[in-house]
């Protein structure tokens, strides 16, 4: 019987493709509209994430994000240390600089001054290079998407920049998600980068924590904040902050929210008025299947089961169509990093089922209402 | 539902499959791209609170290595230039013990000087010596002559006369021998306070000056010390506590060093003192445009021996127990 339904639905290729067509156009402007749109405001949390080892961050009470941060004085550091459960804390400077290249053009970076000792605060991976070379003296580091803005078609290492009359010489390609704005960064150690950035009196931007082992980061946050006064966030908690700092001053999530809702709407109008047309043609056939004894229940089945053949095929083809672009895009300097978050799929299954629910329902009342004798008629 | 080949429909059942094996794909993609953002333990040990203060109030500072003494900065009493140098970095001396040398040809010629003219008073004294004593015999045979008219009234005075002036002149030229002794001996101090001397027993950690090079009482160019100084056995470690931190320092208690670069040799350094002075906390960024608005309450340590691991000047990461009061309100 269920078969029966299959073969009504595939019996017109028209409709059915056109079906599909639906459903696979809106789960791949829902999805890869929310991808993009999370991803791009996930770019707010960049800073955070580049950084692999500190628990908790600390910075100024008036700081928001990894970029929006005012400088500290340099006993900050050891007012951190002296909290309990503190295991590690390091100095982390980021600052806004001008760089002028060996052609004589100003490009505005972000100078980002890592531990001496440690190195605390680089990025995880490199991609030429490794983090030792900042032992070597004016040494950075830049950042993969910085080399393609600055150095297209060549390879940085070796290169030498001016930074505030100072020597920089490139010899390393970090392995970073761009921030936001995808300014150029230079990473250094924080010795040198107190150099490279135009003095101000307190230059400490940030104190990287490690917890002690048994003690929660969240628990750790507190403490310090009650302790010493200063601003203390989570890996996460401040990762969420530079999000919510583009959700509150651009107009991206409005936007895309615009496109996932329209994607709904062209998705329920497209699909429903197929779905009706569709089912209003073969009434006649439901009038006889309803003739020869078969049931409300069993045609209710019957067309949920065409709506979830549709469902597949559509749902399967959008995904698939979102994750092509993800991929093909993969190596583009403005998708870097961009990756489908698994909630993403299931909130367009979530949308596809509401869609395919919602017309269904709208076209099964005539069927359901429809007498076995309007076959006759 | 027979599958056979000629009935295989593409949109019954083709389509299907590949929406499936397309899933299943996405899946896969989608799991495996996730971004890694796991936490990771740092690659290099950074400076940690020693285990034993893992779990107890503590206060942290940074500070930098001293010598017991403190650095000395050696200066000159005297300007010239440099004959001789007799130390090099790194040496031990006793106190005492010869550094450098000023050119001390000036003073060495005023001390020939004043020792001629010491010769030339004891010269004068032995011949002030003998008019007295002719004199002297002459007035004695006047005076031993009975006879009035043998000798004249005036030989007699001319003779008292001559006996008196022989001793004026003997007493002069031992005001002379003196003064030339002094002389003498100022030239000699001269020499002395042209050799530059320790001042106490240590170690000569820098050597600014090379011989041949002017020295001036107001110090080297660009303010740096000729030679700098001190007794680095011990040494002592200067540790900077932010002043909102500085009343909960157990003072007296021993404090766990360990300098950059090498923050898993943790040593245990004894408390010496607090400086009784709270200071303007001394940034090392080197800018000389350098405003401060933090201070800082000192507190030395001794440190144990420890073969090179810690240097004069070096950076050092500490932590220091705090007042088990001041830990209980924290909490």
């Amino acid at each position: 019987m269920i078969w029966i339904a299959i073969r009504m639905l595939t019996g017109d290729a028209q409709k059915f493709y056109g079906l599909v067509f639906g459903i696979a156009f809106s789960t791949l402007l829902i999805t890869q509209q929310l991808t993009i749109f999370v991803n791009l405001i996930e770019r707010g949390a960049s800073g955070v994430y580049n950084v692999s080892n500190a628990d908790v961050w600390v910075m100024d009470p008036v700081s928001r994000t990894t970029d929006v941060a005012y400088a500290m004085p340099s006993t900050a550091l050891d007012k951190v240390r002296s909290v309990e459960g503190v295991e590690w804390a390091v100095p982390h400077i980021r600052a806004q600089a001008a760089v002028r290249t060996s052609t004589g053009d100003l490009e505005g970076v972000a100078v980002i001054g890592v531990d001496d000792a440690t190195l605390i605060g680089l990025p995880k991976r490199m991609l030429e290079g490794a983090p030792d070379v900042l032992d070597q003296p004016d040494s950075v580091i830049i950042d993969d998407v910085g080399t393609t803005r600055m150095f297209p078609d060549e390879s940085p290492i070796g290169k030498r920049l001016e930074l505030n009359d100072q020597r920089a010489v490139i010899r390393g390609v970090a392995d970073a998600i761009p921030s936001f704005t995808s300014t150029v960064v230079l990473y250094t150690k924080y010795s040198q980068a107190l150099r490279y950035v135009p003095g101000t009196r307190n230059r400490l931007s940030f104190v990287l924590v490690g917890a002690e082992h048994g003690v929660s980061a969240d628990e750790l946050a507190k403490r310090i904040t009650d302790q010493t006064g200063l601003r203390a966030r989570t890996r996460d908690e401040f990762a969420q902050d530079g999000v919510d700092f583009i959700i509150q001053n651009t107009g991206i999530p409005f936007n895309f929210g615009i496109t996932v809702m329209l994607g709904f709407i062209v998705g329920i109008a497209i699909v429903g008025l197929t779905f009706s047309l569709f089912i209003r043609d073969n009434i006649k056939q439901f009038g006889a299947l309803k003739a020869i004894g078969v049931t409300n229940a069993k045609i209710r089945r019957m067309v949920a089961s065409q709506a979830a053949l549709v469902g597949l095929v559509g749902y399967g083809l959008g995904i698939v169509g979102t994750v092509l672009f993800i991929w093909g895009f993969a190596g583009n300097p403005t998708f870097k990093g961009f990756y489908v978050p698994w909630q993403i799929p299931l909130v367009s299954l979530v949308a596809v089922f509401l869609i395919l629910a919602l017309t269904g329902w709208l076209a099964l009342r005539n069927v359901l209402k429809t007498e076995p004798a309007s076959v006759f008629r | 539902m027979a599958l056979e080949w000629k009935n295989l429909s593409f949109s019954r059942q083709i389509l299907p499959v590949i929406a499936l094996v397309g899933l299943i794909a996405a899946v896969i993609f989608i799991f495996t791209g996730l971004p890694d953002r796991a936490l990771t333990e740092p690659d290099r040990e950074p400076p940690r609170a020693p285990d034993a203060m893992a779990e107890t109030a503590r206060v942290a500072g940074s500070g930098v290595v001293e010598p017991s003494s403190e650095v000395i900065q050696i200066g000159s009493a005297l300007s010239g230039l440099v004959t001789g140098l007799f130390v090099e970095p790194g040496q031990r001396v006793g106190e005492g013990e010869a550094l450098f040398t000023v050119d001390d040809r000036a003073a060495r010629a005023a001390l020939r000087e004043a020792q001629a003219s010491i010769t030339e008073a004891r010269a004068s004294i032995a011949e002030a010596r003998n008019a007295q004593a002719i004199a002297a015999r002459q007035l004695a045979l006047y005076r031993n002559v009975d006879d009035p008219a043998a000798v004249s009234r005036a030989e007699v005075i001319r003779a008292e006369g001559e006996t008196s002036s022989a001793s004026e002149r003997l007493k002069l030229a031992q005001a002379r021998l003196q003064a030339a002794e002094a002389r003498a001996n100022s030239a000699r101090t001269e020499i002395g306070r042209l050799t530059v001397r320790a001042p106490i027993a240590g170690e000569i950690l820098a050597v600014n000056i090379r011989k041949g090079e002017y020295v001036s009482t107001m110090g080297g160019g660009g303010s740096q010390p000729f030679i700098e100084m001190g007794q680095t056995q011990p040494l002592h470690v200067r540790i900077d506590i932010d002043e909102e931190q500085a009343p909960r320092v157990a003072l007296g208690e021993p404090a766990t060093v360990s300098p950059r670069g090498a923050a898993e040799r943790q040593v245990k350094a004894t408390f010496v003192r607090a400086e009784p002075l709270v200071v303007p906390k001394r940034s090392l960024t080197n800018s000389a445009a350098e405003r401060v608005d933090v201070r800082v309450l000192q507190v030395i340590y001794a440190l144990p021996k420890a073969d090179g691991l810690f240097r004069v000047g070096q950076q050092v990461d500490a932590y220091i127990p705090a007042n088990s009061a001041a830990g209980g309100e924290a909490e």
